[in-house]
């Protein structure tokens, strides 16, 4: 898959020594949609604005469609929606979609029609000749992601698009998000709905401390993490265990907090119908069993609870200090 | 796409400027000045307000002319020097301060850098933008009164237009103290008192330079007279001793040079001269230490005063110039000197109309070009 996103090593250092992302290797193939996690303070704004070139990065190797990150022309290319953007609320919605597709080098005719047709799609048209300074935070958001489609970009990154949005546009801004998709343009979030990212996005990285801790499918996260759980309705006894131990050759057992529950490695259940046997032979009842794989969220709190070596807890507070 | 671009900064700034009441309010004001000018008529019965006679203006036409009671009077000082540049400028910078703020602003500078333009023409342009108050104030203002003083007078004056330019260079000027200073704080507040703080000491540098300058041209004004005055007295007591000498033997005193010392014994005031002009000569230096020294601090500072003053300069033929004919008799006293007022301000004039357009525009663009030039470094070293 040609990469649209293909960046090495990248590293910011704010003043004072803070740093902000330390060496973070990323790629993001055509016509995907991409999710980046992590936490607040994580670097995931700052990667993004190196990439958009409003942040200058201490040291970046790669490309961004095709051209060295930094090249201003490519930008035609891409379309964009900050997390807390403030757009001028003298203007309407109209008005402020063929600002940007100018500002994007949209021809007029062009800007003209792309603008009612994205208002369309984000449900604003009736609000197209309103000031924005009349918007819901909803509804600034939709218009947001219109302006980031002005240029029919190749490349989206949307940071947090549905923050503020209530339930009916989040969903009506997933199905934007795929269509983006099927038409062949890359989508890039960065987002903290977990949930609303894993029924979207084909790739997810989580990033932490300004390192990109996991980067793959969420089939590929969760490999080694899924599997049939049995849970009884009592603790099971180490003894217990070791029957079971003894019964199930070459199947992994997945490490689990719960004293109640075992989890092996595999998508076969026949091949763990022996621990039933068995906890029902040690006089257990069996309260669930079934196949479970981990959510995002799960994994995401894994990652972010492992600190990498040099990671500093409380980054975000530092670096926003030294942007003063 | 540069064009494009462009064109897309200064509709949004426009669209801006149209969303803010204070803009109406001032080309309002302005409107109204214009009716006012047109209100005002000169002829040969004097000054006139509508239909009604304004007898405690002494002027008619046979001592200002037609041309520079518009022009000079109405336009330049009335129009130009005290409403545009003063009343709508503060209007202005009050008007523009959130300008450079507000592209830098967070959630707003993300999207703008994010677009194919680079950072240091996206800020020209931006910052080209915050001229646009006051260019279309200026342009309204001097379209309206081409038109009332051509209706009003008959003096249709193509040269108004210069007014133009030259508020539009003054405005600049302060505009690219408030940008700078917008620049580094983020915030339109300190960006317009500070503005106003520079602008206060450059009119209090300008009334520094004017007084200083009155006082060395005064004494410059004195030194003469008492030269002059030295001159006669040694003159005709040199003639008086010649004479005497001739009386008593004839033929002696021609030719003959009296020495200081006998010269002085036949005049008692040239002693008190001398050092009246010893004493002047010691106020010029003096004087002209300090007027130097503001001079040399003016030089490096934007000059407002006189950019605006270039107006009257090349809009009003010098020859239609009044002639002030200040009464003044010299004192019969030959220790007594009085400086003729006019005289002073002729020769004031002189030593303004003569501080050249590359001391004024010149240096005043240096000091914009120098702000413009850091604010540029800093915008695109800067991280948003």
């Amino acid at each position: 898959m040609e990469a649209v996103i293909d960046v090495r090593g990248v590293e910011k250092v704010y003043k004072g020594r803070v740093h902000a992302l330390r060496g973070v290797d990323l790629r993001v193939g055509s016509g995907e949609i991409f999710g980046l996690l992590g936490p607040n303070g994580a670097g995931k704004s700052t990667l993004v604005k190196v990439l958009l070139t409003v942040i200058r990065a201490s040291k970046c190797d790669g490309t961004l469609l095709g051209s060295k990150v930094g090249d201003k022309s490519r930008l035609r290319e891409v379309g964009y929606l900050p997390e807390h953007h403030n757009f001028p609320k003298y203007l309407t919605s109209r008005q402020l979609l063929r600002h940007f597709g100018a500002m994007s080098g949209v021809d007029r005719p062009t800007r003209n029609r792309k603008a009612d047709e994205l208002l369309e799609l984000v449900g604003m048209r009736d609000w197209a000749n309103s000031k924005l300074g009349s918007y819901s935070k909803g509804m600034r958001q939709r218009v947001g992601l219109a302006q980031a489609l002005m240029n029919d970009p190749k490349l989206v990154i949307l940071d947090e698009p549905t923050d503020g949005v209530d339930p009916i546009g989040r969903k009506d801004i997933r199905e934007i998000l795929v269509r983006l998709k099927d038409e062949g343009r890359t989508v890039f979030l960065n987002s903290h709905l977990l949930s609303e990212l894993e029924m979207v996005c084909d790739r997810v990285a989580i990033m932490v401390h300004g390192l990109m801790r996991q980067q793959g499918t969420i089939e590929e996260l969760t490999d080694g993490q899924s599997g049939f759980a049995v849970r009884a309705t009592a603790p099971i006894s180490d003894e217990v265990r070791a029957q079971i131990s003894s019964k199930l050759i070459g199947i992994d057992p997945i490490a689990t907090d719960d004293p109640a529950e075992l989890v092996f490695a595999t998508g076969d259940a026949v091949q763990v119908q022996p621990v039933i046997d068995t906890l029902r032979a040690n006089g257990l009842a069996i309260h669930q069993f079934g196949f479970r794989r981990p959510s995002l969220e799960e994994l995401f709190v894994k990652a972010v609870q492992e600190q990498p070596d040099g990671a500093r807890p409380g980054a975000r507070r530092e670096q926003k200090g030294a942007r003063r | 796409m540069i064009i494009m671009q462009t064109k897309a900064i200064f509709v949004d700034a426009y669209r801006e400027l149209n969303a803010k009441k204070l803009f109406w309010l001032s080309l309002a004001l302005s409107m109204i000045m214009v009716l006012l000018l047109a209100m005002i008529g000169y002829d040969d019965d004097g000054v006139h307000f509508l239909w009604m006679n304004i007898g405690f203006l002494p002027i008619r036409p046979d001592m200002i002319s037609k041309e520079f009671f518009y022009l000079n009077i109405l336009f330049t000082s009335l129009g130009i020097k005290l409403w545009l540049t003063w009343v709508i400028s503060i209007l202005a910078l009050v008007s523009t301060a959130s300008i450079i703020p507000d592209l830098i602003a967070s959630g707003t500078i993300e999207t703008t850098l994010s677009k194919p333009i680079s950072r240091s023409r996206l800020f020209l342009t931006k910052y080209s933008t915050g001229l646009l108050f006051v260019g279309l104030q200026v342009g309204a203002f001097s379209i309206g009164s081409f038109l009332a003083i051509g209706v009003r007078s008959g003096v249709w004056e193509p040269g108004i237009f210069l007014a133009i330019p030259i508020v539009l260079a003054f405005f600049s000027f302060l505009f690219s103290v408030s940008a700078t200073i917008g620049m580094l704080t983020k915030a339109a507040m300190p960006a317009l008192l500070l503005t106003c703080l520079l602008w206060s000491v450059i009119f209090l540098m300008n009334m520094a330079d004017g007084t200083l300058l009155m006082f060395k041209i005064n004494s410059q004004i004195l030194i003469e007279q008492r030269e002059e005055r030295i001159e006669m007295i040694k003159s005709n007591t040199t003639r008086l001793i010649r004479s005497e000498r001739n009386r008593d033997e004839p033929g002696s005193g021609d030719g003959y040079q009296p020495t200081e010392q006998e010269i002085a014994e036949r005049n008692q005031f040239l002693p008190q001269i001398i050092e009246g002009l010893e004493n002047d000569r010691s106020d010029l230096k003096q004087l002209t230490f300090w007027h130097d020294l503001v001079f040399g601090m003016k030089t490096v500072l934007p000059k407002t005063g006189e950019t605006t003053d270039l107006l009257a300069r090349y809009l009003v033929d010098p020859s239609k110039f009044p002639e002030r004919q200040d009464e003044f008799e010299e004192s019969e006293d030959p220790n007594t000197f009085t400086i003729n007022q006019a005289e002073t301000e002729q020769r004031m004039q002189e030593v303004l109309n003569n501080r050249s357009l590359t001391w004024i525009l010149g240096t005043s663009f240096l000091f914009e070009g120098v702000l413009l030039s850091f604010c540029l470094w800093r915008f695109n070293r800067r991280d948003f």
